[in-house]
């Protein structure tokens, strides 16, 4: 029997060529998803390792409570004299103090030398310190003079000894290259730069104080002697551990991260391999129905329906097999790609594409069990059909009955709708995210299993034109479409999926989008908005801003994370804004709520409505603000709403000054007016021209800040669109496999039409507008879906900043678009397939 | 094509058609000269491998001769490329076969406007109520294929091949799989639809019943056309047929060799 199995894939090759295809895309997602996050987390490690490769490292005692600003402390607190008592030790070889800031470096072209989302980071060079190694020139010295990494002198195009521009402390300076320095690791793409110990110091440890310091033990002491013999000198409010308890803390936060992007893909992989398996189940059932009649032989000479199942269940195993090996092979393929990719972007990942057994062996048993498993229905069918029933002329396989589906779905459907319903009516209570989550999920699976159910109706209403306009193609079209609604459904389901999500995105981004420029119209009054690719418009800017005579008036948005401490809500880590004192008079519309917002020129703080109802402050209390200088209290004078600032707690920028040195506050904005009498073009050429130097701020007036939000929310979509991409490939697989599979079953059936005279194109288009109905059946249904609940979100997150529901239909009205061209390729092979069929073979086919 | 002006509406000279190459070549078709009546029922009959379907596939334009012409109605089928085969199809040739005659997505009305639907024609309202009217269908005409019996739904069928007024109906084996009642209904209409329609028919059987509901018979064996019957009766057919089966060896071709060929 295992002759007869692997006999059977070699004749028809070309039949099982779409099934292995199908698992290599799904496997290859499996596999690249997993060699991808490998990569991604040894690149990461490297660069913990790179970065943290002291022995033991003194901290401040991570803040007790929720962090609610992700990957922050609350600021330097470990004076940098503690460094020299630490050198001072035996078995300590060296001891360095850490503090680094951000930077802008100019390149050879006059642009700022920044990849996409890496960060630039300066920090001091000590000539001692173990974890930077200076490989050409030397090692900056005096203020003036920097060095660069390796990767970031080669993407900046400067050479050693050549003369460039940074921001440095957010003041525009000269700097000479004067070295090349190596971290030991591939840095993803960061630009990073080191200065001379005594510009580095004062930039970002102006009061003595760092943000750890990195202790190296000397030959003979383990870490743990290292900690031990420290540890008598460290102060309650820090703490010393070894190098890698910090590296492990380290490399757990960014596994926790990289999980999230690997279920992301994950789910993408599932939905291929989703497909994948419906299309190996239709090659099967495809196979199996054309030979009925061998299989009835081999009942008839004694084979019984077990060997007959087995035989079938072997080819899929194969089948299986040969798709993960290439899938595997494909997987590594694309992660190589996406290396190049993100190498040509700036980013250097670490080292070769790992090929390790673990992901191996998922994929190769993933793509076969799935495979398996798609077969074992249509092998079930192959083996319970008597011999004498194959042994017929026309044998009728029965279609199951869609009913018990169809009540499943309607019920999940109808449950999923009841969740997001109550999710809308009660919104504000905590359990709603899950109810809208739950309800969501439970729609989108529920119409799923109901589609059988909906093909018939909706495909009936789409085909609708088509049956008027080309006789008899679009009725003969329609009628094969309903003719097996479950199989329609199923080929439709990767675009359901994907085009459901797209809907949904595609909405809530608008709204998102429509929301905030109506925030920014409506409650931002100001003549220009000055923003900095670094997210730090530089002090050095803003003072040169200031200066203009155009400029009637600047309020900087700065923000520093930092501890919040308040009697009901215990501490935790908050950004903090500081702005000028009369802000909310003349830049800025804020609801108040409660208290006075002129309090803040009294040195009092606003917090925003939704932080102060989680956190339980009312005005009046008195928060503990811990920065760098130390604790200050501040009482709240104010809650207030606004969706200007995204801080929950806002002082006065006197207030802000005193906690955080104004080097270490971010300014993310920078509110600007004209002076009276300057129109808003003279103000923006005159202020473009004052920023040009700074090379990373970009000025706009409050239009074009709309419009640049616009832009962001059209990058998010970018990415979707990507993804979108890929259901459509699957799709288009999946629907070329049906319909072939239907032309062949159909072969008699096409035989006849073409012998009363239905030409070679008529036939062509037929299998056409079949196809296209189908794709725009799983669009439509999608679409629906995805639109439906995305609406549900605004009602729901209005608090949250939602305000608006906006549904782009020119987008819809081009993913509809999408599906017709889905369609038309989708049918290019199988038409072409049917239309060569020779009309006399057609008809006397069996 | 109703005035029988004595011209045969299909003729066919020197057709030669082999299958397979060297050894395994069958000669199907060894040079068949033959006429089809106009107005007239004609029957082709003739052992397993005769040739007598594939005389009939040449005859449709559904398969192509090695040699020889065929003239449908004055137009030489045998000169024509797919796509104007496909048009003599669609406007000059009705077809009934044994069976998956219909296309189960249409139901029976729309299976037999099917042939005007693709030419895009307007359907004559009066002739479509004759043919259904004749074939006895007016009550079924709303259901699908699967909810119509065997015969009826040759009946159908028939009804597709009349409805474009074609030049020649040709029909394979039209009562293959039917009972001997429902063919009688088959046969009879077919032959009503020459009688008072003035129709031309081309039949393939192998039922000598189903050959006596003819004008004439030809005979076929081993390719070759090998004797006719005007006017038949089931008893002379069967009695041509057993004398045709040694005088078939007798002539017997060098190439031809009796294959098991049934389906052509």
């Amino acid at each position: 029997m295992l002759r007869v199995a692997v006999r059977g894939i070699r004749a028809h090759l070309v039949r099982f060529l779409l099934s292995l295809l199908a698992v290599a895309l799904g496997v290859a997602f499996v596999a690249g998803t997993f060699s991808l996050r490998t990569m991604m987390s040894s690149t990461f490690d490297g660069i913990v390792d790179a970065g943290t490769p002291g022995d033991a490292y003194v901290r401040a005692e991570p803040a007790e409570g929720t962090s609610v600003v992700e990957g922050t402390s609350a600021g330097p607190a470990v004076p940098m004299t503690l460094a020299d008592d630490i050198a001072a030790l035996d078995g300590v070889a060296h001891a360095i103090p850490e503090a680094q800031g951000s930077i802008v470096l100019v390149g050879a072209d006059g642009t700022a030398v920044q990849s996409t989302q890496a960060p630039s980071l300066v920090f001091s060079y000590l000539p001692d310190d173990p974890s930077l190694d200076v490989v050409a020139g030397r090692g900056p010295e005096r203020p003036g003079e920097i060095a660069l990494e390796t990767a970031t002198l080669a993407s900046s195009g400067l050479e050693i000894g050549d003369t460039t521009q940074v921001v440095l402390g957010g003041q525009l300076s000269d700097a000479e290259v004067v070295g090349r320095f190596d971290m030991g690791a591939p840095m993803a793409g960061a630009t990073l730069v080191v200065v001379d110990p005594g510009t580095g110091y004062a930039l970002f440890a102006p009061d003595g104080k760092v943000a750890d310091i990195a202790v190296y033990a000397a030959d003979g002491t383990t870490p743990a002697e290292l900690v031990d013999a420290i540890a008598p000198l460290v102060p309650d409010d820090l703490q010393v551990v070894t190098g890698q308890q910090l590296r492990d803390e380290n490399k757990d936060a960014i596994g926790e991260m990289l999980g999230f992007v690997t279920t992301f893909l994950l789910v993408f992989a599932a939905i291929a391999l989703f497909v994948g398996a419906f299309i190996i189940s239709n090659t099967f059932a495809m196979s199996v129905r054309q030979r009925m009649r061998e299989f009835a032989l081999l009942r008839a000479v004694g084979a019984s329906p077990a060997q007959v199942f087995a035989s079938i269940l072997v080819q899929a195993a194969v089948v299986g097999l040969i798709g993960s090996a290439l899938g595997i092979a494909g997987g590594l393929g694309l992660v190589q790609g996406l290396k190049a990719v993100f190498e040509a972007m700036g980013m250097d990942l670490a080292g070769d594409i790992p090929v390790d057994g673990a992901t191996i062996g998922v994929s190769l048993v993933v793509g076969t069990v799935v495979s398996v498993l798609a077969a074992a229905v249509p092998a079930r069918r192959a083996a319970l059909v008597p011999p004498v029933e194959a042994m017929r002329d026309d044998v009728v396989v029965p279609e199951r009955s869609i009913r018990v589906r169809a009540v499943l779905g309607a019920l999940l459907t109808g449950l999923g709708a009841a969740a997001v319903l109550a999710a809308v009516l009660n919104t504000g209570e905590d359990t709603m995210d899950a109810a809208l989550g739950a309800g969501a999920a439970g729609v989108l699976v529920g119409v799923l299993m109901l589609a059988p159910s909906l093909a018939r109706s909706v495909v009936g209403a789409l085909a609708w034109p088509f049956v008027r306009l080309l006789r008899p193609v679009g009725r003969l079209a329609r009628g094969n479409v309903v003719r097996n609604p479950r199989r329609t459904a199923n080929t439709a389901g990767a675009l359901m999926i994907g085009m459901a999500l797209v809907g949904g995105v595609s909405v809530i981004a608008t709204s998102a989008q429509a929301s905030v420029a109506g925030v920014v119209e409506s409650q931002l009054h100001t003549d220009l908005v000055l923003q900095s690719a670094t997210r730090d418009v530089p002090k050095g800017a803003i003072a040169d801003v200031e200066a203009l005579p155009e400029v009637g008036g600047a309020a900087a948005f700065a923000f520093a994370p930092l501890e919040v401490q308040s009697d009901g809500d215990g501490a935790g880590t908050r950004y903090v804004a500081g702005v000028r004192e009369d802000l909310f008079d003349r830049t800025i519309d804020a609801e108040t709520v409660d208290g006075d917002l002129g309090s803040l020129a009294d040195g009092a703080a606003a917090v925003q409505e939704a932080a102060a109802d989680e956190a339980g402050w009312a005005v009046g209390d008195t928060l503990r603000i811990t920065g760098a200088t130390g604790p200050r209290d501040v009482t709240v004078g104010a809650v207030f709403t606004t969706n200007v600032i995204g801080a929950p707690v806002v002082v006065g920028t006197d207030v802000l000054d005193a906690l955080v040195p104004p080097e270490q506050q971010m300014v993310d904005l920078l509110a600007v007016d004209a002076a009276s009498g300057i129109g808003v073009d003279e103000l923006k050429d005159a202020v473009a021209a004052a920023v040009a130097p700074y090379v990373v701020i970009s000025v706009l007036t409050q239009d074009e800040f709309v419009s640049s939000i616009a832009d962001q929310v059209n990058q998010v979509l970018v990415i979707l669109y990507a993804l979108l991409g890929l259901s459509v490939v699957i799709a288009v697989l999946g629907i070329v496999n049906t319909l072939a599979l239907s032309v062949i079953e159909r072969t008699r059936e096409i035989g006849l039409l073409r012998a009363v005279g239905l030409g070679r194109l008529q036939l062509a288009g037929t299998v056409t507008v079949e196809s296209v109905l189908t794709a725009v059946f799983g669009t439509v249904v999608g679409l629906v879906v995805g639109v439906a609940l995305a609406s549900a979100l605004p009602s729901v997150y209005a608090d949250d900043g939602l305000s608006e529901l906006v549904i782009p239909w020119g987008n819809l009205a081009g993913m509809l678009g999408l599906a017709v061209v889905v369609g038309v390729l989708a049918a290019l092979w199988p038409g072409t397939r049917a239309a060569r069929m020779r009309v006399l073979d057609a008809v006397s086919y069996e | 094509m109703a005035t029988n002006d004595g011209t045969p509406i299909a003729s066919a000279r020197g057709l030669v058609k082999t299958y397979g190459t060297g050894e395994a070549a069958v000669r199907a078709l060894d040079g068949v000269d033959v006429d089809f009546g106009r107005g007239e029922l004609t029957a082709i009959m003739g052992p397993s491998g005769s040739g007598k379907s594939t005389l009939m596939h040449c005859m449709a334009g559904l398969d192509r001769p090695d040699e020889g012409t065929v003239v449908v109605d004055g137009l030489e089928v045998s000169a024509m490329n797919e796509r104007r085969l496909t048009r003599l199809r669609r406007d000059h040739l009705g077809f009934v076969f044994q069976a998956f005659n219909l296309v189960p997505t249409l139901t029976a009305l729309e299976n037999i406007t099917l042939p005007l639907d693709i030419a895009r024609r307007p359907v004559d309202r009066a002739h479509l109520d004759a043919v259904v009217q004749a074939v006895g269908l007016a009550d079924r005409l709303g259901h699908k294929p699967t909810e119509l019996s065997g015969g009826q739904q040759q009946r159908v069928a028939c009804a597709r091949a009349l409805v474009s007024r074609p030049s020649v109906v040709f029909a394979d084996e039209p009562t293959g799989n039917l009972d001997s009642t429902s063919s009688g209904e088959v046969l009879g209409f077919l032959r009503r639809s020459v009688d008072e329609l003035g129709q031309s028919v081309v039949m393939v059987t192998h039922d000598p019943t189903a050959a006596s509901y003819a004008h004439r018979v030809l005979f076929l064996a081993d390719g070759r056309l090998v004797g006719e019957l005007t006017d038949p009766t089931p008893d002379s057919v069967l009695a041509a047929l057993s004398s045709l089966r040694p005088a078939a060896s007798a002539s017997a071709a060098p190439v031809a060799v009796a294959a098991a060929d049934g389906s052509r």
